[in-house]
């Protein structure tokens, strides 16, 4: 019998392939995903050693003329006050990154424990948790988030900096409305897995209602939360954007893509770069996200393909 | 139904009203309100320009604002005109007091009170009605188009799954939720808008109106307003000044809506009856348009029905980019200039039009789905 003759050293030949060597071949195949690595590790990259490859001081009104138009020495021009744009730009990545990944991060964790909650205990918890999850997805969220990010306006963070005390405020605004899908992403994944025979044998054997959520709901619903996430990252950033661009988030001096196209309206046919580049940081680091989570969805689960 | 109905306009009514007390003492508790800003005036020791304590005192009891936030969210909501029958005239407006009719009335009976900033003095109410038409005109022109487009193509993409097309379509809705709506808009802007835009320099290519509904002045040459020989105010004038706008709003709406198209649609293509239709010989074409197009269609009803509130709140950001004077743009140049009473208003109609869109939205998929019961 072929079975019985494998041995030990047969056995040793067949590798056995890691899960994350497995997924990172599926999600190789998915070209468009790949490239938006690349761009979002650039962008990393940029924002990471801002400090080392700005050419001039992003707050500082240089000696150039303001409305500069590309030259050798402020390759994407200066602004209105003279600030070298490039170098405005290389900072505005910083916020705007950090931003993103601090409310996707924070908002998807707050989601994953209130949707295994609400999945789990059911009854009242549940239906309660539902309510006001489904009343504060119908609202529209842009008015909404101008709202509270208006009301914060004022307020600073003692201790911090200004522009990572600004950054933290919006961010909050932003992970009040950011938790939700998550939350039912969570819940439908723990509903369907509370029938399980495994948890059932978990149960059978006195586990805590605490450690069955915690080593058996929440790393098994953990895919799709990792994609909503990648794809959580690409809308916040254009969600910051515009709060920014209209008054309403990061304000002026800390440059951020989305407040370096407030001002642009005045000289835009003049220097269009002003209105170019920035919202192409914001579309590109959007979009590379979107695929980057496309190919996530594809590698991590197929049959979650739509 | 009826029972069920009637439990639904209970628990709508109780989220309108948790929505607008969350709404009230949220703005009551926020720092920078009309006060602050006299009192920051009054500071400084430009005593002859500032405020005193008196006058200021003056201006909230004018304003209701020394109310409370308790007595404040009662009169917002109910009018103050009843104060005086309960004994309590001291809570009723300094004008109130003195003359009977300028009394709010509250937001239950269709009073919003008076702007403070937007427009000082004159009531919420003509401040948004003033600002409707233009919202409706963009939304609901925004709207079919995007729709009348974006069904069909859906459908197609989906039917044929993997074609070139599809790979168009799923390209497109992917840029299209990635791209910043203002920055669209402003690049839509340097192309086509006003005698600077490139496109008019190189080629006299008649160039759009940037901003506003309409014209002030007469045409500026070149522009397609002067080609069509526009007068202020005609409805030529006001489709070309939303040209620009409804283009952007529509693609955007398109992008996310052809891709929920498609996916409803596949969603029904999978069906064990979509199967069945063509085991039984049926034509494709009968297939796709009798059995599985009716049920794909049937998500639509979301969509549609959340536009409701979406027509009346506007586009927030396209209207500002486009400088269009709708609802959105009011909201946020209320909120920018803290004029409250506006942006209470604006806030509170939205929830209530959210709350009736989703019940009637639960309401058409019993009528279409007849397997859905509401209980």
């Amino acid at each position: 019998m072929a079975v019985a003759q494998l041995n030990s050293e047969t056995l040793s030949t067949i590798k056995e392939e890691s899960w994350f060597l497995i997924i990172g071949r599926r999600f190789i195949r998915h070209k468009l995903a790949v490239v938006g690595m690349v761009f979002v590790l650039i962008f990393i990259f940029a924002a990471i050693f801002a400090n080392v490859l700005a050419p001039y001081d992003p707050y500082k009104q240089n000696l150039a003329p303001p409305y500069s138009n590309p030259s050798s020495e402020h390759i994407l021009g200066t602004d209105e006050l003279g600030r070298d744009v490039f170098s405005r730009l290389l900072y505005a990545s910083r916020i705007s990154l950090f931003v993103t990944v601090l409310v996707n991060f924070v908002s998807e964790t707050i989601g994953v424990i209130v949707g295994a909650v609400s999945g789990y205990f059911g009854k009242w918890v549940d239906s309660l948790i539902q309510r006001i999850v489904e009343f504060l997805l119908t609202l529209p969220t842009l008015p909404l988030l101008l709202f509270f990010s208006a009301m914060l306006r004022g307020i600073t963070i003692p201790g911090l900096p200004d522009e990572w005390s600004k950054a933290i405020i919006i961010s909050l605004v932003l992970i009040a409305f950011g938790w939700l899908t998550a939350t039912r992403l969570v819940r439908g994944m723990v509903l369907s897995l509370r029938e399980q025979d495994f948890v059932q044998a978990a149960r059978s054997l006195g586990a805590s209602d605490w450690r069955i959520i915690s080593k058996h709901m929440i790393p098994n619903s953990l895919a799709p939360v990792i994609v909503n996430l990648t794809l959580g990252l690409g809308g916040v950033i254009v969600l910051e954007a515009a709060l920014s661009f209209l008054g309403f988030g990061i304000t002026p001096p800390v440059p951020t893509w989305g407040n370096m196209l407030q001002n642009v309206q005045e000289r835009m046919w003049q220097q269009p770069w002003l209105a170019f580049y920035p919202g192409l940081c914001i579309f590109l680091t959007s979009l590379s996200f979107n695929y980057i989570g496309d190919g996530l969805r594809d590698a991590l689960d197929p049959r979650l393909k739509l | 139904m009826t029972n069920y109905l009637i439990r639904r306009f209970f628990q709508m009514s109780l989220v309108v009203v948790a929505a607008s007390m969350a709404i009230y003492f949220i703005l009551w508790l926020a720092p920078g309100g009309p006060l602050d800003e006299l009192k920051i005036a009054g500071a400084g020791g430009r005593a002859n320009q500032g405020f005193s304590e008196e006058q200021i005192a003056r201006i909230a009891e004018y304003l209701g604002l020394h109310r409370g936030p308790f007595w404040g969210y009662i009169a917002w909501l109910g009018g103050e005109d009843w104060f005086d029958d309960i004994g309590r005239p001291e809570l009723q407006t300094s004008s109130c007091q003195s003359v009977e009719s300028t009394c709010s009335r509250g937001v239950i009976r269709g009073d919003f009170g008076v702007s403070w900033n937007v427009a000082r003095g004159s009531p919420v109410a003509d401040v948004l009605l003033s600002r409707l038409r233009n919202t409706m005109i963009l939304m609901t022109s925004a709207t079919v188009i995007s729709l009348l487009i974006a069904v069909p193509i859906g459908i197609i993409s989906a039917v044929k799954q993997y074609s070139r097309l599809d790979y168009f379509v799923t390209t497109f809705s992917f840029f299209g939720t990635a791209m910043p709506v203002f920055w669209f808009g402003l690049m839509m802007i340097i192309l086509f808008g006003g005698n600077q835009s490139p496109l008019y320099k190189a080629f006299g290519f008649p160039y759009l109106p940037t901003g506003n509904v309409i014209l002030v002045r007469n045409p500026l040459p070149g522009s397609l307003l002067e080609l069509l020989n526009a007068t202020p105010g005609s409805t030529v004038d006001i489709a070309v000044h939303a040209i620009l706008p409804t283009i952007v709003l529509s693609l955007l709406y398109m992008a996310g809506w052809s891709r929920f198209m498609r996916t409803a649609m596949l969603e029904v293509l999978r069906q064990d009856y979509v199967r069945t239709a063509r085991a039984k010989g049926l034509r494709e074409r009968v297939v796709i348009l009798k059995h599985a197009m009716r049920n794909g269609l049937i998500p639509l009803i979301t969509i549609v029905v959340f536009q409701i509130p979406g027509i009346f709140g506007g586009a927030t950001i396209t209207e500002t980019v486009f400088n269009w004077p709708g609802m959105g743009f009011l909201y946020v140049y209320a909120l920018g200039a803290t004029d409250y009473p506006v942006a209470m208003a604006f806030l509170f109609i939205s929830a209530v039009l959210v709350v009736i869109a989703s019940l009637i939205g639960d309401v058409l998929y019993t009528v279409v789905d007849p397997r859905i019961r509401l209980n």
